[in-house]
């Protein structure tokens, strides 16, 4: 029986990668690649307060909260793809780790205090879902680490077997057709992703040290879904027990205490203690039967005490404090990056957007990028354009089409074309034409608008002709391919300034 | 020495703990990085190529440039009056149609070969024993996006032949018998490698050469920083013809994009000229074009440069030349 969990979970990690890898150019996976995200109620919940704005994603995951209702956390432990990599690092834990009734408390009472700043924060209007949420966590690695990662090794092993050993043939044909499929023609490479796996090894890896230690003491999504299956209606029962605390000391939520009855909210219906039970005297049932010793449990810790009041208290003025400094600062921050195509302004952008990288993930042209901390903590991993990297692609639409949150909004191919990100502008000092008076003008040869948003005039002073090119404001849609093309290096003699 | 004897002793010998497993894992994969300094020198092939070898095509006419409404039909016509597609292509040859695919348009707003011309091409180079039929660009938008949207992937693919993304990797330096700009330029080794090379530009208008025509659609086999080629284009673009030396060109002149290109966008910027020119010369062919469009083609760089240096068939007036109507 414990196989199936297993099984479940590989299930759901694999559709989740599945997910992911076919969001790309032309998106034509089975389930559309919001799925896992909608499935969310944090995320739903969290964006639509934080955001004003009612998305559709919140029917579909008020059902996962009846669900939780009716049989618990389950989604811990047989759905979350965070959860099967946690597992699967608590494998090598290989201890057992009798922690006290009074320390699990403690330690569970946390994730409840993150839950409870997120949504305070919602209320007010910011959206901090994005730090902790599961399941942004594992896309954010899996597309920004894991994909690239594998697509780059595969590739590589490909150049290397036909380039440097020379296997062509059907070798050749096997990469080509990879290439047009799995693989995809660009090799997707992200700025600064190590850090975001580093994250995601902290998260992980903590496990190797305490079982679970993420879903125990921090996850807000297990907190949200603690405190919906705290009432649950299936509950585990223990009749005729010897107490020899094996169900405890193997308990991978520590939700089991010493005396072997446990809280309801903590377990995410592992099964283990049914399975491990020496005299079989553990079962679960549910609640509108008859039973005999299931007392009903609270949910978080009993009452606020200083300490906990204090780290309240202080996280919140953190997290407030990120934000709260005024309109003015965000217009200035945004200015420093090219935000992806019909973003909403500063503010309303970094409300909706839960970082989870569908939009870079999915950019044709691998353009899209995580910010860093040009835009102060509060724009960590959110998209930008860097047009060096790759440019926007005149007639895609498809980071509005991936983004579970509308932070991106889904455009049509007509009102892409209008859509501007930026405004292109020419460095007179390094242009080839104006400071050297040699042809060029790749800028408004590539310029995709149809009556060129990149002019030219003609320029005989200094010799024979040369097109020197200059930029009509009015047409411009700053979509970065003159800097992406610029034959100047190493900075670019055209380039797009944020709007 | 010591160490790697314990090493070796506790592989063979003794059961490995976890941790030496993975330490002998870290150490092993720290190695491959080595590959490179052991293997290349093995499998180390020269890094330059000097051009095709210039093959004598015996076709009926120099030029020959069919009206009509069918461009597939126009394109079978005009092979035909060269003497049929057995005059480019021998029995066994490995093709490459180099169309220009390059930019993220529909077949109506003419920024691409016509779909229907590649087409004929390939179905008129497989009848005439071709082994295999290559179709590449290196694109300048998104590859997948120019392909799909040129209609030129759906189109050849249904008629047998083998479109794919050329690897960046798989290039080799252009070596000159005379000093040229473009020495040590890298250039794809798919067209070097192919036996029959047709040349299927799209007659349109550009910024900078005023049109662009066969000898700049040759510029999609060229990688490195592309934007460099623009200097001193006119040189660089004779000389990469003189390098690939394709065998046929065929430039679509159906629908003509006449302003804002090489992009256009606008179906607007199109004119209908409803011809097709097959020739065994780049330059005559390139030359021919322009009349259509009423273009001096002494204004266009490449083709001024071309016609001083005397390369190709510069005398449109000397040139075999059939005309067939609809």
């Amino acid at each position: 029986m414990a196989i199936l969990r297993r099984l479940s979970q590989a299930f759901f990690l694999c559709l989740f990668v599945y997910i992911l890898w076919s969001t790309t150019y032309p998106l034509k996976g089975l389930l559309p690649p919001e799925t896992f995200f909608t499935l969310d109620p944090l995320i739903m919940a969290a964006v639509s307060l934080s955001g004003r704005l009612l998305l559709s994603g919140l029917a579909v995951s008020a059902c996962l909260l009846l669900l939780t209702l009716a049989v618990g956390r389950f989604f811990c432990g047989w759905v979350c793809p965070l959860g099967a990599c946690i597992d699967a690092a608590g494998l090598l834990n290989r201890k057992r780790s009798d922690v006290s009734d009074a320390h699990n408390r403690r330690m569970r009472s946390v994730k409840f205090y993150i839950l409870l700043i997120i949504l305070v924060c919602a209320v007010f209007g910011i959206q901090l879902a994005w730090v902790f949420d599961p399941m942004v966590i594992m896309a954010r690695s899996v597309s920004l680490n894991l994909i690239p990662g594998l697509t780059f090794a595969m590739n590589k092993a490909f150049v290397f077997l036909v380039r440097d050993l020379g296997w062509t043939g059907g070798v050749l044909d096997l990469y080509r057709a990879l290439k047009a499929s799995l693989l995809g023609v660009n090799i997707y490479y992200f700025s600064h992703s190590f850090i975001i796996l580093l994250f995601f090894i902290f998260v992980v890896g903590t496990s190797a040290v305490l079982k679970r230690f993420w879903c125990r003491a921090l996850c807000p999504l297990g907190a949200l879904y603690a405190f919906f299956a705290s009432v649950a209606l299936l509950g585990r029962a223990v009749t005729s027990c010897t107490h020899c605390r094996q169900c405890k000391s193997r308990c991978r939520m520590g939700a089991i205490k010493d005396d072997a009855s446990y809280i309801k909210g903590e377990c995410i219906l592992c099964l283990d203690c049914l399975y491990d039970c020496p005299v079989q005297a553990t079962r679960f049932q549910w609640s509108f039967l008859p039973s005999a010793e299931t007392k009903p449990a609270p949910s978080g810790g009993a009452g606020i005490n200083r300490r906990d009041f204090l780290f309240l208290a202080c996280s919140l003025l953190l997290a407030l404090g990120a934000r709260f400094r005024g309109e003015e600062t965000l217009d200035a921050t945004r200015r420093a990056v090219i935000r992806p195509p019909g973003a909403p302004p500063e503010k309303e952008f970094l409300d909706r957007c839960i970082r989870c990288g569908n939009c870079m993930k999915v950019c044709i042209t691998n353009g899209l990028q995580p910010v860093m901390l040009q835009t102060g903590i509060a724009g960590l991993w959110t998209p930008q354009l860097v047009p060096e990297t790759g440019y926007c692609e005149y007639s895609c639409t498809l980071c509005g089409k991936v983004c579970p949150t509308q932070a991106i909004p889904s455009l049509s191919v007509e009102q892409k074309h209008r859509t501007s990100l930026g405004l292109a502008v020419i460095d007179r000092a390094m242009c080839l034409p104006w400071a050297r008076h040699e042809q060029c003008i790749v800028c408004q040869e590539h310029c995709p608008v149809s009556s060129k948003a990149i002019k030219l005039q003609e320029d005989s002073l200094y010799g024979p002709a040369v097109l020197k090119p200059y930029v009509e404001a009015q047409l411009c849609i700053g979509c970065g391919i003159c800097q992406n093309k610029c034959p100047v290096r190493p900075t670019r003699a055209i380039r797009v300034r944020p709007l | 020495m010591d160490r790697f004897k314990l090493l070796l002793e506790r592989c063979t010998r003794k059961r490995m703990s976890r941790g030496q497993f993975i330490k002998l894992c870290i150490s092993g994969l720290a190695l491959l990085p080595a590959y490179r300094y052991f293997l290349k020198p093995l499998g180390a092939q020269p890094s330059g190529a000097s051009g095709r070898s210039k093959r004598t095509i015996h076709a009926n006419y120099d030029l020959v440039a069919v009206g009509g409404h069918d461009p597939y039909a126009m394109t079978v016509r005009a092979i035909e009056a060269m003497g049929g597609m057995g005059r480019f292509v021998r029995k066994n040859d490995a093709v490459l149609i180099k169309p220009n695919m390059g930019w993220d348009r529909t077949p109506e707003q003419a920024a691409n070969t016509n779909p229907l011309v590649v087409a004929a091409l390939v179905e008129l180079a497989f009848k005439a024993g071709a082994k295999k039929v290559n179709v590449f660009d290196i694109t300048c938008n998104d590859p997948r996006r120019s392909y799909e949207n040129s209609g030129i992937q759906k189109a050849a693919q249904d008629k047998g032949a083998s479109v794919y993304f050329p690897e960046e990797w798989n290039s080799t330096e252009a070596r000159f018998a005379y000093p040229s700009p473009l020495e040590n330029w890298p250039i794809l080794k798919d067209a070097l490698s192919c036996d029959t090379l047709i040349n299927v530009p799209v007659l349109k208008h550009h910024g900078l050469t005023g049109l662009t025509l066969s000898m700049k659609n040759l510029m999609g086999v060229c990688l490195g920083n592309r934007g460099l080629m623009h200097q001193d284009i006119g040189r660089k673009l004779v000389d990469l013809t003189d390098f690939l030396k394709p065998e046929l060109t065929v430039i679509d002149a159906f629908r003509v994009l006449v302003r804002n290109g090489p992009t256009g966008g606008d179906v607007g910027d199109v004119v209908e000229k409803k011809t097709i020119l097959a020739s065994v010369d780049s330059v005559l062919a390139d030359s021919y074009a322009c009349r259509l469009v009423d273009v001096d083609p002494r204004s266009i760089p490449y083709l001024a440069h071309a016609f001083e240096r005397g390369f190709g068939i510069c005398d449109i007036d000397k040139a075999r030349i059939l005309k067939l109507g609809a």
